[in-house]
This record gives structure tokens, C-alpha cells and sequence, in this order.
């Protein structure tokens, strides 16, 4: 038991001395994957907050990721807004975005509802893809500038720490108060929730939103580390980023997500220098993960634990 | 006055006739690729997304047969052939090995390998093709053109919808006048009823996974002479064919008939209509049907 607790914490302490300090002394490009794994790590937990706590498959979540980054990048292009207003209203449209699908696809139940949050994705996509004027087309948006402290790389990666820090801390306290305790028992039995009083739609229907505002902040964050947006991020294949890193980590645990981001970022980085070929192991990889670990990373080490 | 003109299409009945035979052919296509993942669907519940790389892994084999035997038409029955087998093979071994394991797992893991199996294999097809472009000729004989009352259209193109017919019969009949059909529509129903009648299960799964990929890989072939065959060739192909399996209904055979050539007009007088807007049509489509009836047009409620 003590062995456990320390492997804990040196784990913690070395954790906290890399977040902390490693963007100081690594190249700008790793500071740039560092960047990458925060924001799909909150990406990825939004994602899970449907299917891990909700029981919900939204394999088109990836439509308020891209309504986020785009609502940023048309903020500060189009509308001439400045980076901190457009950061904190781009959430505010995905969520606004997630009110509407999300509206439509508590209804459903299962792959339908999947389909339909895909549906929506390639709405999305397709429109983004024909308005040149308006959302740049199949260029996308670029020139998107931060300045002052963030502008550097080491600057926006501590300002990224934060604000993914202060935005997954509200969602751990969201999943462990009653409404989080509400959502996964409807996900478990719905019939019987509604029996014990709980409003199962409004509870599905806000966690669509709430999902949809992080998620939609991810894609800000996301834009402006790369200092553009493309349409590429709204196209199917951008579905299944983020439930392949959930799947990794683990569904079934908070931080499951975050250490899948982690180690799927890591290794696509690694592969990508490696070899052109690089989808072509990763798609083997994400075969073999499912077959060989079906509990993910986090399952792993739980059952280690038993 | 210019919009009327911009319409006077609309009068014209070989302008008509053309579209609505175009739409017809490119529906048929179509049809096959979603009977395929509509069928797989209905058996075991998974969605294939990788139901699109396998209709471009039959293009493939068709060009590769083409290239070395010529374009003459029993080169290019040659190539329908090898590619349905090759792609029924690769379907039954991929269920065999993979699949068949995760079942009872949550469906996201169901959705994240066929999309695993996407990546693979679009990038196994550009490792051996390359990620150029290529192109086949149409078969020599079916190369010409028709012109039944003064409306020209392609012979291959008429000779698609005939094979699609034949295809579709041939279908119906396996599934609905069969007893292997029949036990596969009772999978569809009642798996563990089905067992406990002391049938082997897993063997329809396997057959109906092979029987939807073949499907899809002598789609590719057939449409190999008139598509562009390149590593991008799988995503259109799939989203449209997720398009007709909504709108038909998932798991429905019939539903995925109508629906394909439902999309087959519309993209052929969509472009007509509203060019710029064409392409969202289906996704509104998708969207309102989902909504409204989520079991599709002629699908059944759960």
C-alpha cells in the first residue's frame, strides 16, 4: 500500500516538474506538442463526459471543436474582435451549437444519435468548405496573431496550462456532484432515473452543452496555437480523434482521456518524423489497442491495483 | 426573365431524360456499396467505416487486372471477379480476426477499429498504387454510345443500371427466397434465439461481413472505368453511402434500394438546381430524417 502511494507521488512530482518547467528547456516544436496534448486532453474529457459519464456515442463531436475554432478564427478575422474577447465568446457559440444538436440527439438513443451528431460534423464541414468569403473554404482561416505574453510559445503554452487546468477542474467537479452522479445513473437505467425524479433530458441535454462549451474552447486554444483553422478539423476523419484517445486512456475513469491525448499525440509526433506511412500504424495500433486492452491505459493499471 | 431561362432545362426532355438516366446509374452504384453496410448493420450492429476503402480496394484490383489484361471484356469480368473475392476474403478474415472479438464491448470500440482498418487501408493502397491518380478504360464493345430518341447516353452506363438489377434481384432472392437469408434476417431479430436453435451464428456473421464487403470491392470494379482511382476515393463513396443508409433505414435491404436512388437524382438535378448547395442537401436530408423518423423511410422502429 505505501509502495503504491509513493509510485503516486514521485509520479506526481515528476508529472508536475515536466508540465511545469519542460516547455523552459525543450525546442519550440516540442513546446508545440506539449501544447497539443493539453488541448486534446480537454478535448478528449469533453468527449467522455457524453459517452464515459452520459452514455452518450457523439461520434460527430468533433462539429464543437470545429464551430469553436472557427467561431474564434471568423471573431477575429471577420468581426475584428481581439484574441481575449474571441477566446471567451468562441466557447459560447459551440456551446450555443451544442444547445441546438444537442436538442435534437437526446432524443435518440444509441448509433442514431451518433449519426446525427455526424450528420450535423458534415453539415458543417460542407458549408465551411463552400463559403469561401465567410470562412476561408477549403484553405481555411490563417493570420490568426496572439501578442504580449502569449505570443511566444512558452508564454501560450503556461496560458493554455491554465486555462485547460481551471476548465478540467470545473469538469471533475461537475462529474462528482450530484449532477454528474444523475447523469450517470440515467446512463446505466434511464427508465428507473426518471422514476426516482431525475429530468433525464434536461440532464443529457446540458451535458451536450456543457461538452459542447470545452470542447468548443479546445478548438479555440487549438486555432490559435496554430495560428489558423482548417477545414480539415470538421472532416469525418476528425471524428475519430478524440474517441480513439479516450479509448486508450480508458472510458471509464476522468483522467483515462487525458492520458490517452498524451500518448496518442506522442506517438503520432513519433511516427509522423518516422515514417510517411504513419496512418498505416496507427491504424494498426488502434486495432491491436482494442483487441489487447479493452479497458484502456487507465484499465490497466486499475486491475494491477485489484 | 434570367431565371426562367436558367430553367428552361426543366422543358427540355432529353436534358431530362439524360440527368434522370445519369442518376439512375450513379443510384445503382450506390446501391450496391449501401446494401453492403446496411446489411452488415443489420446483422451485427456495426458500423463499417471502412465499407468506403473496401469499394476503393476493388477499384484498385480492377485497375491492376485492367492494366495487365487489357480492356477487353472478358479482362474486365476477370477484374469484377478477383476484386468481389479478394474484398469478400479480406472482409470474412477481417471479421474472423477482429471483429468477431469485440461483439459484446461498448460500440465505440465496434466504430474505432473498421475506422482503424481506414487507416490501414489507405495507406497500405498508396505504400502499393502510389497516390497518383489512375484511370482505366471502359471495356472495348461497352466504350459506345446509345441514342434511343435522339437522348445519348453511355453504353456503360446503361450496361451499370442492368448489372445493378441483376445484382438487386439476385440479392432479394438470397435473402428473402433462401434459407440462408432466411436465417440471416432471423440474426437480424434474435441473435441468442437463433443459437439456441442450434445455429451456427458466427458463421452468418462472418458470411454477411464478407458478403457487404464483397459488395462494396465489385462496386469499386464496376465503377473503376468511369471514377478517378486514387487514395482520396474512399471518403465521397462512404458518406454517401451513410446518407442512403439513413434515409432507407438501417438494415433495410429495401430501404437501401430506394434511398440510393433517392441520392442518385438528387445529386444528378441537384447540381441542376442549386450547384453551390448541392452538397449539403443529403446531410439536411440526413438530419430532418433522423429527426423525425430515425428508423429511416422503410425501416422498422426498434
Amino acid at each position: 500500500m505505501m509502495g503504491r502511494l509513493a509510485i503516486v507521488l514521485i509520479g506526481a512530482v515528476i508529472g508536475a516538474v515536466i508540465v511545469l518547467a519542460g516547455p523552459q528547456v525543450v525546442s519550440d516544436f516540442w513546446v508545440f506538442v506539449f501544447i497539443e496534448m493539453l488541448v486534446f486532453g480537454l478535448y478528449a474529457v469533453t468527449f467522455n463526459l457524453l459517452l464515459g459519464y452520459g452514455g452518450m456515442l457523439a461520434f460527430g463531436h468533433a462539429v464543437f471543436f470545429g464551430v469553436g475554432a472557427y467561431a474564434l478564427a471568423i471573431l477575429m478575422k471577420r468581426a475584428g474582435l481581439d484574441v481575449v474577447s474571441a477566446t471567451v465568446l468562441a466557447p459560447f457559440v459551440s456551446a450555443s451549437a451544442g444547445a441546438v444538436i444537442g436538442y435534437f440527439c437526446i432524443r435518440l438513443s444509441g448509433i442514431y444519435l451518433g449519426m446525427l451528431t455526424f450528420a450535423f460534423q458534415m453539415l458543417t464541414y460542407t458549408i465551411v468548405l463552400k463559403s469561401y468569403d465567410f470562412a476561408g473554404g477549403d484553405d481555411g482561416i490563417s493570420g490568426l496573431k496572439v501578442s504580449g505574453f502569449a505570443g511566444t510559445p512558452c508564454g501560450f503554452y503556461y496560458v493554455t496550462l491554465a486555462v485547460v487546468a481551471l476548465s478540467l477542474f470545473a469538469l471533475w467537479r461537475l462529474v462528482h456532484s450530484p449532477f454528474g452522479l444523475a447523469l450517470r445513473a440515467q446512463r446505466g437505467n434511464a427508465r428507473r432515473s426518471m422514476a426516482l425524479g431525475i429530468n433525464v433530458a434536461l440532464h443529457r441535454w446540458l451535458t451536450f452543452i456543457i461538452a459542447a462549451f470545452f470542447a468548443g474552447l479546445a478548438g479555440a486554444l487549438f486555432a490559435l496555437a496554430n495560428q489558423s483553422v482548417f477545414p480539415g478539423w470538421l472532416n469525418w476523419t476528425a471524428t475519430a480523434t478524440p474517441i480513439v484517445m479516450t479509448i486508450l486512456g480508458g472510458m471509464h475513469s476522468f483522467v483515462g482521456p487525458i492520458v490517452g491525448s498524451i500518448i496518442y499525440v506522442l506517438l503520432q509526433t513519433w511516427l509522423t518524423g518516422l515514417t510517411e506511412y504513419w496512418a498505416l500504424f496507427l491504424g494498426t495500433g488502434i486495432i491491436l489497442i482494442i483487441m489487447l486492452l479493452p479497458n484502456g491505459v487507465m484499465g490497466l493499471w486499475r486491475s494491477r491495483k485489484s | 426573365m434570367d431565371l426562367l431561362s436558367s430553367f428552361d432545362w426543366l422543358l427540355n426532355p432529353v436534358v431530362l431524360t439524360r440527368q434522370f438516366m445519369a442518376g439512375l446509374a450513379n443510384g445503382m452504384l450506390l446501391f450496391l456499396v449501401a446494401a453492403g453496410l446496411s446489411l452488415i448493420f443489420g446483422v451485427s450492429r456495426v458500423i463499417n467505416f471502412a465499407h468506403g476503402a473496401v469499394f476503393m480496394l476493388g477499384a484498385y484490383i480492377a485497375f491492376t487486372i485492367v492494366s495487365f489484361a487489357g480492356s477487353s471484356i472478358p479482362a474486365f469480368f476477370a477484374a469484377l471477379v478477383l476484386a468481389t473475392c479478394g474484398t469478400f476474403l479480406f472482409g470474412a478474415a477481417f471479421e474472423m480476426l477482429c471483429l468477431r472479438r469485440i461483439y459484446r464491448s461498448p460500440q465505440a470500440f465496434q466504430l474505432l477499429i473498421t475506422f482503424g482498418m481506414v487507416l490501414v487501408l489507405g495507406d497500405a493502397v498508396r505504400l502499393i498504387w502510389g497516390r497518383e491518380e489512375n484511370s482505366i478504360a471502359v471495356p472495348e464493345g461497352l466504350d459506345g454510345i446509345v441514342r434511343p430518341f435522339g437522348v445519348s447516353f453511355p453504353v456503360y452506363r446503361l450496361a451499370l443500371i442492368g448489372v445493378g438489377v441483376v445484382i438487386c434481384y439476385g440479392l432479394w432472392y438470397l435473402l428473402y427466397r433462401n434459407r440462408w437469408g432466411m436465417l440471416v434476417r432471423a440474426a437480424t431479430v434474435d441473435r441468442e434465439m437463433l443459437q439456441a436453435l442450434g445455429v451456427d451464428v458466427r458463421r452468418i456473421y462472418t458470411l454477411v461481413f464478407g458478403l457487404g464487403t464483397g459488395l462494396a470491392g465489385f462496386a469499386g470494379a464496376l465503377a473503376a472505368p468511369i471514377v478517378s482511382i486514387g487514395p482520396g476515393l474512399h471518403a465521397e463513396v462512404l458518406i454517401d453511402a451513410f446518407v442512403v443508409v439513413v434515409i432507407g433505414g438501417m438494415g433495410s435491404l429495401p430501404g437501401a434500394l430506394a434511398g440510393a436512388l433517392l441520392v442518385g437524382q438528387a445529386n444528378a438535378f441537384g447540381t441542376l438546381i442549386f450547384p453551390s448547395f448541392a452538397i449539403v442537401v443529403p446531410f439536411i436530408v440526413m438530419i430532418v430524417l433522423l429527426i423525425a423518423r430515425p428508423w429511416g423511410l422503410l425501416g422498422k422502429p426498434e
